[in-house]
């Protein structure tokens, strides 16, 4: 048993001329949340796929716990979770008998369906039908039932993508629950700020190929510009903003201009978004 | 491939499907068109095979007539009245006994026995009653008889009854309407509603969910196939053999039915493609149903090898050494039907809509 729960080794997919995976190599560590950002069309899922055995890779390997995923897709796809990008639930089928129908398929025997409905928010709605769930429901039904095998690796992919708060604040507390309980998780998102809270490492990836990788804090030291942000009084009475760079040779003169000639109202520090980041990396942006 | 995992596919399915518009559809359709061929063509209430007798002796054969459950007998007084009787379609068959019938059997002369056969009865009844007279002149003598049995078509001959024709396109309507719409349907559904991909990354195979589907299009039919023959009360006396056609042919359907579903992209390319593969499908019924056609196009079309034996059963009472040939080509045809799904099948396309 390997340390790394996933390993991508120059992996590489292709759908006729175009490249949407294209050589892309990184390792996630056993119990690591890994962010994967990019935009539209930057190939997260494709890589999801190539991941979780939905695809054969035209080149390159993907290894999860220690197994060839090309070769042995059912031996890991037993061991771990997948929640997609659409919702892919059975409509007609309750909550309770969609989650029971995919435990059967993994053989999982010990199930508590009303704890897993409860842990996604769906406590006393699991007996409806799912057609008559709100996308929000749906989408935390589809998280539960990646669940349903206590998988050593969750996929996620986009899980808070158009949701309320309340329901994507649920889904970010059961992705913390299962980080705790051991799991691996490859999580993919639009959300940057989702990305900076939950991931202890993210990846951009940008026209098939990652163009970062690191924790979110050393890319920002590494990427990203610290600001001080001062507003001041103006001679009219109004307020202004004034920004300094801290990480500049000039930055002790200018605070000491600062706070000596002007009337400083309110100081506070930023530092770069993870999407500030990204444009800086590709030049654009995430959507 | 895993028979738990299969079991646990078709239970969703057998549990979901009967909910489904096409899954009723299937089978309402062939129940219906049967009501309506019988209705219209005036055999729904003509229960058992009719056979007229006119005894000019005072044969054993007639009491052990009377004691067959399976026909109706009906005695007549003169060989004239037996006649018009049957050209009437009173009785489907007549049989006239010469007098001392029984003595010559029992000298083991050979005996002359005229028949008169109603043109417009049913080939089922036909060999119903051929059946029954060979087996009451064996009982008679314990041996086989040497009879000779002439025949004579009264009534209209030519004009073969439009249940008769029609019989073998509900049949054919029943095994192939559900077996191939039920499991088609099901899987372009899935493929469009994405459950496909939910459900192939789980340790369950695509074969699986194939083999699933299909099991469920291919028990349909044969339920089905057996219910329309039992209400057509064309069994026949090969019941076993019968089933085990319908087994093939219900496989057949499934398969087809599995092959379209891995690769038709949405309920309406599948419409489309049954109107046009339909053609091919019934084309053995429509050529059975005009006598004036030559019979040898029906041997073109893959279908003919599953409905030939099962007619050839049911309305002339054959036995396996006369369907063992057709039996034999739809057992090929039907693995190599198998063996076709088997590399389609895993290469299915799941739509990203």
């Amino acid at each position: 048993m390997t340390d790394e729960a996933i390993i991508a080794d120059n992996l590489t997919y292709f759908y006729g001329q175009l490249t949407a995976v294209d050589h892309i190599s990184f390792s996630v560590a056993e119990g690591e949340i890994l962010g994967f950002l990019g935009p539209n069309g930057a190939g997260k899922t494709t890589t999801v796929k190539l991941l979780t055995g939905q695809l054969v890779p035209k080149g390159g390997q993907a290894t999860l716990l220690g197994l060839d995923v090309a070769r042995r897709p059912k031996e890991i796809q037993a061991q771990i979770g997948v929640c997609f990008e659409i919702a892919n639930l059975y409509e007609q089928m309750s909550g309770v008998e969609n989650l029971k129908l995919f435990a059967r398929l993994f053989g999982v025997k010990e199930f508590d369906v009303a704890a897993l409905l409860a842990r996604v928010g769906l406590e006393g709605r699991g007996k409806d039908r799912v057609e008559t769930y709100s996308k929000g429901m749906k989408q935390r039904l589809m998280v539960g039932r990646a669940l349903v095998n206590r998988p050593k690796i969750l996929f996620l992919d986009e899980p808070t993508k158009g949701l309320d708060p309340a329901s994507a604040q649920a889904i970010r507390n059961v992705i913390l629950e299962e980080r705790a309980r051991g799991a691996t998780i490859f999580l993919t998102t639009h959300d940057m700020l989702e990305a900076d809270k939950l991931s202890d490492r993210v990846a951009f990836i940008d026209q098939g190929k990652i163009v970062a990788l690191d924790t979110p804090h050393r890319l920002k030291q590494q990427y990203g510009k610290r600001l001080l942000k001062a507003e001041i009084a103006g001679a009219d009475g109004g307020l202004e903003t004034r920004e300094i760079v801290l990480d500049s040779p000039d930055t002790p003169a200018l605070m000491e201009t600062l706070f000596s000639q002007e009337n400083v109202i309110t100081v506070h520090s930023e530092e770069a978004s993870l999407e500030d980041i990204f444009i800086q990396i590709t030049g654009r942006g995430l959507i | 491939m895993s028979l738990r995992r299969i079991g646990v596919l078709l239970e969703r399915e057998v549990v979901r499907g009967p909910k489904n518009f096409l899954f009723i559809f299937t089978i309402a359709v062939p129940l219906v068109l049967t009501l309506v061929v019988n209705l219209v063509f005036g055999s729904f209430f003509s229960g058992k095979p009719k056979m007229g007798i006119a005894d000019q002796g005072d044969s054993q054969f007639v009491t052990l007539a009377h004691a067959v459950d399976s026909i109706i007998l009906k005695e007549y007084a003169t060989d004239a009245d037996l006649k018009r009787g049957v050209e009437y379609g009173a009785v489907d068959l007549g049989l006239i006994l010469p007098a001392g019938f029984d003595v010559a059997l029992a000298q083991g002369q050979k005996a002359r026995v005229t028949a008169y056969v109603w043109g417009e009865s049913m080939l089922k009844n036909r060999a119903v009653l051929g059946t029954t007279i060979s087996v009451l002149l064996r009982q008679m003598l314990g041996q086989d008889a040497p009879v000779e049995i002439v025949t004579e078509t009264v009534g209209d001959g030519e004009n073969v009854p439009w249940q008769d024709r029609l019989l073998p396109l509900v049949v054919m309507m029943t095994v192939l309407l559900g077996g191939i719409m039920v499991p088609a349907t099901s899987l372009i559904n899935e493929k469009l509603k994405r459950t496909l991909r939910a459900i192939t990354t789980t340790p369950a195979t695509i074969g699986e969910v194939l083999t699933a589907k299909g099991l469920l299009g291919g028990l349909l039919s044969l339920v089905m196939g057996v219910l329309i023959l039992l209400i057509n009360r064309a069994f026949g006396i090969q019941p076993l053999l019968l089933v085990a056609l319908l087994a093939l042919g219900a496989i057949m359907a499934a398969t087809i039915g599995v092959l379209l579903g891995a690769l038709v992209k949405d309920i309406d390319t599948l419409f489309a493609t049954i109107k046009s593969l339909g053609i091919i499908l019934y084309a053995p019924a429509i050529v059975y149903m005009f006598p004036e056609i030559p019979q040898w196009i029906g041997r073109i079309f893959p279908t003919y090898y599953m409905i030939a034996p099962i007619m050839e059963i049911t309305q002339r009472g054959g036995a396996w050494p006369d369907v063992a040939l057709e039996t034999v080509i739809l057992v090929v045809l039907v693995i190599a039907l198998i063996a076709v799904a088997g590399v389609v099948g895993p290469r299915i396309k799941m739509q990203e809509a």
